[in-house]
C-alpha cells in the first residue's frame, strides 16, 4: 500500500520551518531526503513519522546518533523489551536474534549499558530496534554520520539487505551524497523548508536543475566506497 | 566496582581521622585553662591551685598533646566515649539518649520533607510556566527565606496558643514530636522542592527523550523508567548536603522547642568545658554523616555504574 501525506507543515517560534508538503512513498521505495544544514530535513521527517504514525501506519525512526537515542542509565536489554512494549508485542527472543544477525552485533552483551558498547555497534542495536514491528517504512535521520565511513557503508549494506526482503520503503535524510547516491533510487532536495526537487537518483546527479541541487552535486564526492 | 568501594572506605577514614584531629586541636588550643573550668564546675567554688593540678592530670590534660590524643582516640576506636570529665560519669550512655531524640526528629522532619516536595515537584513540572508551577517555585523560595526559628515560632503561635492543637515545649509525650517535626519538614521541603522540580526537568531535556516519545513509549513510562533515574542523581547529590542542614536544623529546632536532644547535649557540654562529651558529640555527628554519604555513593553507582569510573 502506498503511504501519503499532504499539507504537512511546521511553524516553530513563529517562523515556518516546513511549508505544506506533500508526499507519495510507494512501498519498497529508496528515497534519499538531501539539502544544505538547517533547510528542514529533519522538520520534514519527523512530521512525516508523526502524521503516518496517526494514520495508524507502522513508522520507525533512528536518529542521527545513538546518544539521541538510547538512555545511558538503561540496560540494553531494557531498551529492548521497552521497544517491544511501546509496540504492544510480546518478547521474542528469536526475533531479537534473527534481527541481531542482520545487523551483525550478535557479540554484544545486553546486560551492559550503551556506553558499554561501541558506538557503531550501538548505532545499528538501534536500527535493528527500529525493525521489530516490521514497519512499512523507516525514516533515518543521518543514520551513519556518527560511524567512520567504511563501518557506515557496511551497515547500510546489511540493512538494505533485510529491507530488500521485506518491502520496507526506506527515507534516508543525508547529507553524504556519496552514501546515498548507490542506495536511494528517488532523491529529494531541501531548501528553506520546501521540497525544490523530486527526481531520480540518476537524473538528478546527473543533471540537477536548481542552484541547491547543484552545488550538493558539485562539493560531494559522490563515488561509490570500494565495499 | 570492589575497588571504588574500597576508595570510598578509604575516603571516610580519612574524614573521619581529620575530624577527630581536628576537634582535638580545636579544644586543646581553646582559650582559659579547662582544669580550672572543670574543677570549677564540679566544686562550684573557688579552687586552690593544687586541686586544680590534681584535676588536670587526672582528665590526662598534663600528658602533652599526643598522649592525650591517643588516651582519646584508642578507647573510641573500640566504641568507649570515655568519661565525662566533670561527672566522670560515663559519656555514652547520655548521648546515646540525646540521639534518641534527635534521630527521630530529623527523620520526621526528612519524611515530612520528601512527603511535601516530590508531589509539589512532580505536579509543577507537569505544565512548566503554569500558575501552579509558579506558585510552588513560589512557596519553596519563601520557605527557603523563611529561617527556622521564626517559622517555628509562627507554629507555636497558631498550633499551641491560638488552636490549643498540639504541645509545644518539651518532649513527654509523641505528639510532642508534630511541631517541632513540621518545622524542620517545611524547610526541607522548600530546599528539595527546587531541586527536585530543576532535576526533572533538566532530565525531559536530555538529548534522547524526543526519540523515546517517538518509539511510542508511553507517557508514564518515560517518567518513570527514564525521567525518574536521571533526575535522582542530582537530587541525591544534594541530599548528602542536605542531610547536613538536617542535623543544624534539628539541634536548632531542639533549642526552639525546648526539647532535649543533642542540641541541649552539646550547649551544657560546652558551657561545662566537658570536653570528652563535645568530642563526642562531633564524633557521632561525624560518623552518621559519613555513613550515610557511603549508602548514597553506594545507591549513585548503582543508578549510573560511570561514576567513579574513567567512563564518567
Ligand atoms: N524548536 C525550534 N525553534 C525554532 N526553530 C527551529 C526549531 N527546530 C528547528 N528550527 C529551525 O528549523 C530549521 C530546520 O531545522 P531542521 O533540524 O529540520 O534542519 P535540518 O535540515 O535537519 O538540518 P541538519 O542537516 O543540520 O540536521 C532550522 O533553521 C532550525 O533553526
Ligand atoms: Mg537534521
Amino acid at each position: 500500500m502506498t503511504l501519503s501525506v499532504s499539507g504537512l507543515s511546521a511553524v516553530r517560534s513563529g517562523r515556518t520551518i516546513l511549508f505544506p508538503t506533500s508526499l507519495e512513498i510507494e512501498p519498497g521505495a529508496r528515497i534519499g531526503l538531501v539539502g544544505a544544514s538547517g533547510s528542514g530535513k529533519s522538520t520534514l521527517g519527523h512530521a512525516l513519522i508523526d502524521t503516518l504514525r496517526a494514520q495508524g501506519s507502522c513508522v520507525a525512526h533512528v536518529p542521527q546518533s545513538p546518544d539521541e537515542a538510547l538512555d545511558p542509565l538503561r540496560r540494553m536489554a531494557f531498551h529492548w523489551r521497552e521497544a517491544e512494549t511501546a509496540l504492544g508485542l510480546p518478547h521474542d527472543a528469536d526475533r531479537q536474534q534473527a534481527l541481531f544477525r542482520a545487523l551483525k552485533i550478535e557479540t554484544g552483551d545486553l546486560r551492559k549499558r550503551p556506553w558499554g558498547w561501541s558506538r557503531g555497534m550501538q548505532q545499528r542495536f538501534v536500527i535493528a530496534m527500529a525493525l521489530i514491528g516490521a514497519p512499512n517504512l523507516l525514516v533515518m535521520d543521518e543514520p551513519t554520520s556518527a560511524l567512520d565511513p567504511i563501518v557506515a557503508a557496511r551497515t547500510m549494506v546489511l540493512l538494505e539487505d533485510y529491507l530488500a526482503a521485506r518491502d520496507t520503503a526506506l527515507v534516508l535524510i543525508t547529507h553524504d551524497l556519496g552514501l546515498a547516491a548507490g542506495r536511494v533510487t528517488r532523491l529529494l532536495v531541501m531548501n528553506a523548508g520546501r521540497i525544490i526537487e523530486d527526481r531520480p537518483t540518476s537524473e538528478l546527479l546527473a543533471a540537477p536543475r536548481t542552484t541547491q541541487a547543484a552545488s550538493l552535486c558539485a562539493h560531494r564526492n559522490w563515488l561509490a566506497l570500494p565495499c | 566496582m570492589t575497588r571504588s568501594l574500597l576508595g570510598l572506605f578509604l575516603r571516610a577514614f580519612v574524614v573521619l581521622t581529620g575530624t577527630a584531629l581536628a576537634t582535638f586541636t580545636l579544644l586543646w588550643n581553646a582559650p582559659g585553662d579547662p582544669a580550672l573550668a572543670i574543677a570549677m564546675a564540679r566544686f562550684d567554688a573557688v579552687v586552690p591551685a593544687d586541686v586544680i593540678d590534681l584535676v588536670r592530670a587526672e582528665a590526662g590534660l598534663d600528658a602533652g598533646f599526643w598522649a592525650a590524643f591517643r588516651g582519646w582516640v584508642v578507647p573510641l576506636i573500640s566504641g568507649n566515649f570515655g568519661n565525662s570529665s566533670v561527672t566522670g560519669r560515663p559519656v555514652w550512655p547520655d548521648l546515646a539518649s540525646a540521639t534518641s531524640y534527635t534521630v527521630p526528629l530529623a527523620l520526621a522532619g526528612l519524611a515530612i520533607g520528601l512527603a511535601i516536595s516530590i508531589p509539589l515537584a512532580v505536579l509543577a513540572t507537569r505544565h512548566p510556566g503554569s500558575w501552579l508551577d509558579r506558585f510552588a517555585v513560589g512557596i519553596a523560595s519563601l520557605g527557603a527565606a523563611i529561617p527556622a526559628y521564626w517559622l517555628g515560632l509562627l507554629l507555636i503561635l497558631l498550633f499551641a496558643v491560638k488552636l490549643a492543637w498540639l504541645p509545644a515545649m518539651g518532649a513527654t509525650t509523641p505528639s510532642h514530636v508534630i511541631l517541632p517535626a513540621l518545622t524542620l519538614g517545611l524547610g526541607v521541603a522548600a530546599a528539595l522542592t527546587r531541586i527536585i522540580r530543576s532535576g526533572i526537568l533538566e532530565a525531559r531535556g536530555q538529548p534522547f527523550m524526543p526519540a523515546l516519545k517517538r518509539r511510542g513509549i508511553s507517557e508514564h513510562a518515560l517518567a518513570r523508567e527514564h525521567v525518574g533515574p536521571h533526575a535522582a542523581i542530582p537530587v541525591i547529590t544534594v541530599f548528602g548536603l542536605e542531610l547536613a542542614f538536617l542535623l543544624e536544623g534539628a539541634v536548632m529546632v531542639e533549642v526552639i522547642f525546648g526539647r532535649p536532644g543533642l542540641g541541649s547535649f552539646l550547649v551544657g557540654a560546652i558551657e561545662a568545658r566537658d570536653f570528652p562529651k563535645v568530642q563526642g558529640v562531633v564524633i557521632l555527628a561525624a560518623l552518621l554523616f559519613v555513613g550515610i554519604n557511603l549508602v548514597i555513593d553506594v545507591i549513585y553507582r548503582l543508578i549510573d555504574p560511570r561514576m567513579g569510573t574513567q567512563n564518567a
